[in-house]
């Protein structure tokens, strides 16, 4: 696209550069990203921002300058843009490359075989989703693949069974969502992936999804065109069982617990309140707040295709995981497979890992069970 | 055969659909002939007849122009016509009349270009349908 | 089989009736009562059947009300512009003046380079007198430009000025087709015969004459409503000034400085509140609300409810004796924004007017828990009424003035700035309590977490304001308001770093610029970006503010003891009251609309009323005062000319043929029609001085019993016919 053309589709001309979507970006002080500058220089002067690679590839598509924006400007989509135009010059580093053909040809893009999606179910009885079941539980490639991330899949798993929902997974049927890819700027890609899994949602005449990833809560929600389902993320579900009264707490916890909010739940979605309730109904455990917590939080840097691309500087999760402890919290209560990764990854590089603790809230919920 | 050149009505309020009208002469902005305007007060005035006397005498298309809603130099007057005209363009089907043949756009008093976009898109979109099929039926 | 029959498609039906399916004919009388319906309002229903034309020979060719209109057999003068070259170069005007001449009742038709000059209107009245004309038609420019000029001309020759219809040659016929000039002149044939048409169905309309009540209401007693008062009452009219609180003054009395000139705002407002309590002609109601209005220009009547103070007004003398007596003395202070606090009995400022104080009936001890009665034994004058009920007072006044003003942005709506969650983030108008002398503090600037003297203020503009969020305009008086508040806190602490943080700083008033120019010699920094984000770090009361300097490009974070919020200014959350009572149209924007933007700024489309201050928009103290002498002159003027007249292009309504449905009156907004308790069957009936002329009834009258003056269907169809008529 040229600039004129992202200035007429990203309304580049309304902005009154009052830089409050650069002023409130996180990673701008770490790489020089400057939204409000990429922007002007395509709107007034109708030049395509030219900067380091790293710059452009540090967003991480946490949209806060989108929720500060005063003329309701989309400064990130347009980031997302410009990003398409260097993929489809094949101008991108290996490792984005590598996972951007990973999702073509495994359906994830971590390098990952298909048949191999299943393998954290292996302990577990998860029955394959069939129409009659209430919900769908759309597992996500992280939770699918990652180690740590399968704790929480399976914490997850154990919760439903304790609370005697009939769900299903889709298995090695299971794609990508596609909202990683889409900040990746591949957004043909993602096209592609939304079609296979709509069909595939039809298929089994899909009503109710749950999932345990914002991202994909956000893309089911946000970004599929049709979408005759349900899109619930897992602490929505939770916090309704425990409104229901079907899960019977038996052990304490006696914890001092701090709750990260994150951005594709938090500022994206408006989800701020059912992750707290879930903490707080916890038998003994004290919930602690970060400053900048709900709409305010600080992102993780987990999103946008960030966990495929290194970018040098100091990290928002190490001074986020410092904070935590600052506060006297022994856990890191979060709600993402990404902010765990990060979270956990900055806690080894800090060598913290015996006065903190970084857990899913699903993790927390089953210890109690 | 010469091409159809369709004949539109247009239903103005005073303060701001013929306003803009105005302004579009003022800025000489250029639409083609075809549009003839009746100014009213407010759309508030326009009467379902009005629209079906048109038809019935030959128009190819009917433009009512009114204020934002909200901004109706009579508080509301816009409100009831859009109601009004709903409705009617569902008579008009009934009746074998495309409902697109009438429009109902908000412009403001400083809209002259809003103004002569939508008579040129309209009178398009009615060249588009062809003339109006009562044309020639019996007068009653 | 009786049906209820609510249609305004009446005279249409026997028209398409008969091309219809028997099936598809239900169906459309299903439809016709629908859109008679969509004319009503919710909630009020038809009283009884209307069935007024079983007969088929019911068509609409002869005149509803069965009147001839017109004085006599019409006899029209056509006169077509050049207007110089404008109309001329495009349209063939002798072209048009030939086709003009051939219709039956024109006798005269000439073209002429400029109607609207002298020697153009001295050929209408010569031809006027020459051909007995009793209607004249101009073909010029748009009747939004020159229809008085033209109506004036008639009016000189004895002719009624209602017998005048324009045409549109101009903006609507050659300067849009400007390349094509044959069409041109066959759309002017048609837009002249339209003309024709209409002209052979008008009447000669008679405005009324009111007599007018000479007395004004000024609603708000703020700067604005206080110079209004007084400007109407040394003209010379009783005035009544209704403030809802229990004192006059509005935010300027909670201003410490006014820039650019920054004179003490109690200083300059004080006397005027004075004033306004000893004119005479003045009676103010304060503590008061305006309940009701009825009327209409010149002859308004409202109901004010003056709420009980449980404190005799004519007894107390503001000695305050009660208020220190009180041992409930805790209650945050509105004045002082909660900052300070002040007793149940209380005046909210020492300079209040009227120096009566008032019992806060919700925290007195005596109304909550029975007990108590301080005030009322200490009283030395026995002023303490606990058995003081609401007043109801209904007065009656020709014109009113709305000075309602504004309330501040919340600004708790922008969670990013940490507002009430961090003691030390104030507002613009916090800041205006604390520095002044009277506030709470004594007018010692310091952090409310500690009570220390801040060393690194920030100031944060547009907070609410040129934001699609929240609001998107402008709120005019926070970036002056910042400027002299970052200048006061340089003047009361030198040492103290003070940064203000803007998008763009508007010093567009006299001495405005070069205020700005002083306060940055002073050493105050001004940071182009807005603040993005204010936090604090744990365990400290001081704010980590985070923003990008946009003129370097950079983002940074720097900490500051104290922040102030630019507020802006918002449309009072109850205006709506004033604005239902009154039925005044809204700006997009929620505050009162003016008549014109330019032309008619004091006025609102309802005749009698009139706005100021920022009640119509935010501005400053200098354009709120002129803006308010502005309004009280032209209220006074309907009060000086003793009487009004009102436009004759209303509805009229046919008692013969109303049949009582209250249709008209559910959709008329104005309360303009309603049915005739006089009349025995209930028929409706115009109030001309309410009929605002939008024809909304017309439109909705089932049985076609309604006449818009000016638009009606007879004309409206005839001129339609000639729209549809090629022209030869
Ligand atoms: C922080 C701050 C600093 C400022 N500093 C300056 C400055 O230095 N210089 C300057 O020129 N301007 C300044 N301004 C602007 C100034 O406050 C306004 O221009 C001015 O006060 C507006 O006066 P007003 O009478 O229109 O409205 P208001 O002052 O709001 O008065 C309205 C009055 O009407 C009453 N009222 C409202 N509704 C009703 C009702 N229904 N019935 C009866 N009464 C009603 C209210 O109680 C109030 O008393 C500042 C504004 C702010 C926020
Ligand atoms: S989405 Fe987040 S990281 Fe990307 S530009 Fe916006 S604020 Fe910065
Ligand atoms: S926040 Fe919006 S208006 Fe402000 S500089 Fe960024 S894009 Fe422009
Ligand atoms: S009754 Fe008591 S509490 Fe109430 S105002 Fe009087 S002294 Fe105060
Ligand atoms: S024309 Fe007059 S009476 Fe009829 S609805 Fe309008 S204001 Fe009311
Ligand atoms: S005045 Fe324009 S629609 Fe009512």
């Amino acid at each position: 696209m040229s600039a004129h053309d992202l200035t007429q589709k990203h309304k580049l001309l309304e902005c009154i550069q009052c830089g409050m979507c650069t002023g409130v970006c996180p990673v701008s002080k770490k790489t020089n990203l400057n939204v409000r500058n990429y922007m002007r220089e395509a709107a007034v002067y109708g030049e395509l921002p030219r900067h380091p690679e790293n710059e452009l590839w540090s967003c991480t598509t946490c949209a806060t300058c989108e929720a500060r924006c005063p003329k309701e400007i989309k400064p990130y989509e347009f980031l997302i843009d410009i990003r398409g135009s260097d993929v489809e010059a094949g101008k991108i580093a290996t490792t984005l490359r590598d996972a951007l053909e990973s999702v073509f040809k495994n359906g994830n893009p971590w390098g990952r075989i298909r048949s191999k999606r299943t393998e954290w179910t292996q302990d577990l009885a998860v029955k394959h989703y069939a129409k009659d079941m209430d919900f769908l539980y759309f597992v996500g490639c992280t939770p699918a693949y990652d180690p740590r991330a399968q704790e929480v899949a399976k914490s997850f798993v154990t919760c439903l069974e304790k609370a005697g929902i009939s769900f299903g997974i889709l298995g090695t049927e299971e794609n990508c969502c596609g909202n990683e890819v889409y900040g990746m700027g591949e957004k043909g890609l993602f096209e592609h992936l939304a079609e296979a899994n709509q069909k595939l949602f039809r298929k089994y005449d899909l009503k109710q999804l749950v999932t345990s990833c914002p991202h994909s809560y956000h893309t089911f929600k946000n970004r599929y065109e049709t979408r005759n389902f349900e899109v619930n993320h897992h602490t929505q579900l939770l916090a309704n069982l425990i409104d229901e009264e079907r899960l019977a707490f038996q052990k304490k916890l006696g914890k001092k617990i701090i709750y990260h909010d994150p951005c594709f739940l938090g500022k994206q979605n408006n989800i701020y309140d059912e992750p707290r309730k879930i903490i707080e109904s916890l038998p003994d455990v004290e919930l602690l707040e970060f400053d900048r917590s709900r709409e305010r939080s600080l992102c993780c840097e987990g999103g946008g295709g960030r966990m495929w691309i290194d970018i040098p500087g100091p990290r928002l999760a190490e001074a986020r995981v410092q904070e935590a402890i600052d506060y006297g919290a022994q856990i890191l209560a979060v709600a993402c497979p990404f902010c765990l990764s990060t979270f956990e990854d900055a806690v080894k590089t800090a060598g913290v890992e015996d006065q903190i603790q970084i857990k899913d809230v699903a993790e927390l919920l089953s210890q109690t069970l | 055969m010469t091409e159809f050149e369709p004949v539109i009505i247009g239903l103005t309020c005073n303060w701001c659909a013929y306003a803009g009208a105005d302004l579009a002469g003022t800025s000489k902005i250029q639409y083609p002939p075809n549009i003839r305007i009746i100014r009213v007060m407010c759309t508030g005035r326009i009467e379902p007849e009005f629209i079906f006397d048109a038809f019935r005498m030959g128009a190819d298309g009917v433009l009512i122009g009114g204020c934002h809603l909200g901004d109706c130099h009579y508080q509301e007057g816009n409100y009831k016509t859009a109601l009004r005209v709903s409705i009617t363009r569902e008579v008009l089907k009934s009746l074998g009349i495309e409902p697109e043949r009438v429009r109902l756009e908000w412009i403001s008093a400083s809209e002259g270009k809003k103004f002569s976009e939508t008579v040129k898109s309209f009178i398009e979109e009615i060249r588009r349908l062809g003339p109006n099929p009562l044309k020639g039926a019996p007068e009653a | 089989m009786q049906i209820v029959w609510t249609s305004t498609l009446h005279s249409y039906m026997p028209i398409f009736v008969s091309f219809l399916h028997p099936l598809q004919q239900s169906q459309f009388l299903f439809y016709c009562c629908l859109i008679s319906l969509s004319s009503l309002h919710a909630g009020k229903a038809l009283n009884r059947p209307i069935l007024r034309f079983q007969s088929s020979s019911w068509v609409r060719t002869v005149s509803r009300t069965g009147k001839s209109r017109g004085p006599e057999e019409p006899r029209i003068g056509v006169f077509i512009c050049h207007c110089g070259s404008n109309i001329a170069d495009i349209v063939d005007v002798k072209e048009v003046v030939d086709f003009a001449s051939k219709f039956p009742n024109v006798v005269f038709a000439v073209d002429e380079r400029y109607v609207c000059s002298e020697p153009g209107q001295a050929l209408i009245r010569e031809n006027i007198r020459k051909h007995k004309l009793n209607r004249v038609i101009v073909a010029s420019c748009s009747p939004r430009m020159h229809e008085t000029t033209f109506r004036k001309a008639l009016e000189a020759e004895g002719l009624n000025p209602f017998l005048l219809e324009i045409t549109n040659l101009r903006e609507q016929c050659s300067w849009v087709h400007m390349h094509e000039p044959r069409k041109a002149t066959q759309k002017a044939k048609v837009l002249v015969a339209s003309a024709i048409a209409k002209a052979t169905l008008l009447e000669p309309l008679t405005p009324m004459k009111f007599s007018v009540t000479p007395a004004a209401l000024v609603i708000g007693g703020g700067i604005a409503g206080i110079q209004a008062s007084l400007d109407l009452a040394n003209i010379g009219f009783k005035v009544h000034l209704v403030e809802k609180t229990p004192s006059i003054g509005g935010h300027m009395a909670q201003l410490d400085k006014t820039f650019p000139t920054l004179d003490c705002s109690a200083c300059i407002l004080t006397p005027k509140m004075v004033d306004v309590s000893r004119h005479p002609n003045i009676t103010l109601w304060s503590y008061s609300e305006v309940e009701s209005i009825s009327g209409f220009i010149g002859n308004f009547k409202a109901t004010i409810v003056e709420k009980a103070r449980y404190i005799n007004k004519s007894l107390c003398t503001g000695c305050g004796t009660c208020a220190s007596k009180c041992p409930v003395k805790t209650i945050p202070n509105e004045f002082d924004l909660g900052l300070g606090t002040r007793s149940v009995a209380y005046i909210p400022f020492p300079q209040a007017v009227p120096l009566i104080y008032t019992i806060d009936k919700e925290n007195c001890l005596y109304f909550t828990k029975g007990v108590c009665r301080v005030c009322e034994k200490t009283c030395p004058f026995k002023a303490v009424d606990f058995n003081q009920q609401d007043k109801k007072v209904e007065i009656e006044v020709g014109t009113i003035v709305i000075a309602t003003g504004y309330d501040l942005f919340d600004a708790n709506r922008k969670p990013e700035y940490g507002y009430k969650q961090y003691k030390n983030v104030l507002t613009n108008l916090e800041f205006e309590r604390l520095i002044s002398a009277a506030g709470p503090t004594g007018g010692q600037l310091v952090r409310p977490s500690d009570g220390r003297a801040p060393k690194k203020i920030a100031f944060v503009q547009c907070i609410g304001s040129r934001d699609i969020l929240t609001n998107p305009y402008c709120s005019r008086v926070c970036c002056m308001a910042s400027v002299k508040q970052a200048h006061q806190a340089k003047e009361k602490y030198p040492d103290a770093k003070v940064f203000v943080f803007y998008i763009d700083l508007r010093t567009f008033g006299k001495g405005y610029e070069e205020f700005l120019w002083r306060v940055q010699e002073e050493g105050v920094n001004l940071v182009r970006g807005k603040v993005a984000e204010i936090y604090r770090k744990p365990k400290d009361e001081n704010l980590t503010v985070l923003f990008e300097d946009t003129l370097l490009g950079q983002t940074r974070e720097m900490d500051f003891d104290m922040v102030i919020l630019a507020a802006g200014l918002e449309p009072r959350v109850d205006a709506q009251q004033i604005q239902k009572a009154l039925k005044l149209s809204m700006s997009p924007d929620s505050f009162f609309l003016e008549a014109h933007p330019k032309l008619r700024p004091v006025e609102t489309h309802i005749a009698g009323v009139y706005l100021c201050g920022c009640a119509q928009g935010p501005k400053d103290i200098p354009d709120v005062v002129a803006q308010a002498s502005a309004a009280a002159s032209q209220a006074s003027i309907p009060l000086i000319q003793g009487e009004v007249v009102s436009e004759p292009t209303i509805a009229y309504v046919d008692k013969e043929l109303c049949c009582s449905c209250k249709i008209c009156e559910s959709v008329c907004v104005y309360d303009a029609i309603e049915a005739d308790e006089t009349d025995e069957e209930k028929r409706a009936k115009v109030n001309e001085a309410l009929c605002v002329g939008c024809g909304s009834c017309a439109a909705a009258c089932p049985a076609r019993a309604i006449t818009m003056y000016g638009f009606t269907k007879e004309q409206i169809s005839k001129q339609l016919a000639a729209l549809l008529t090629e022209p030869t």
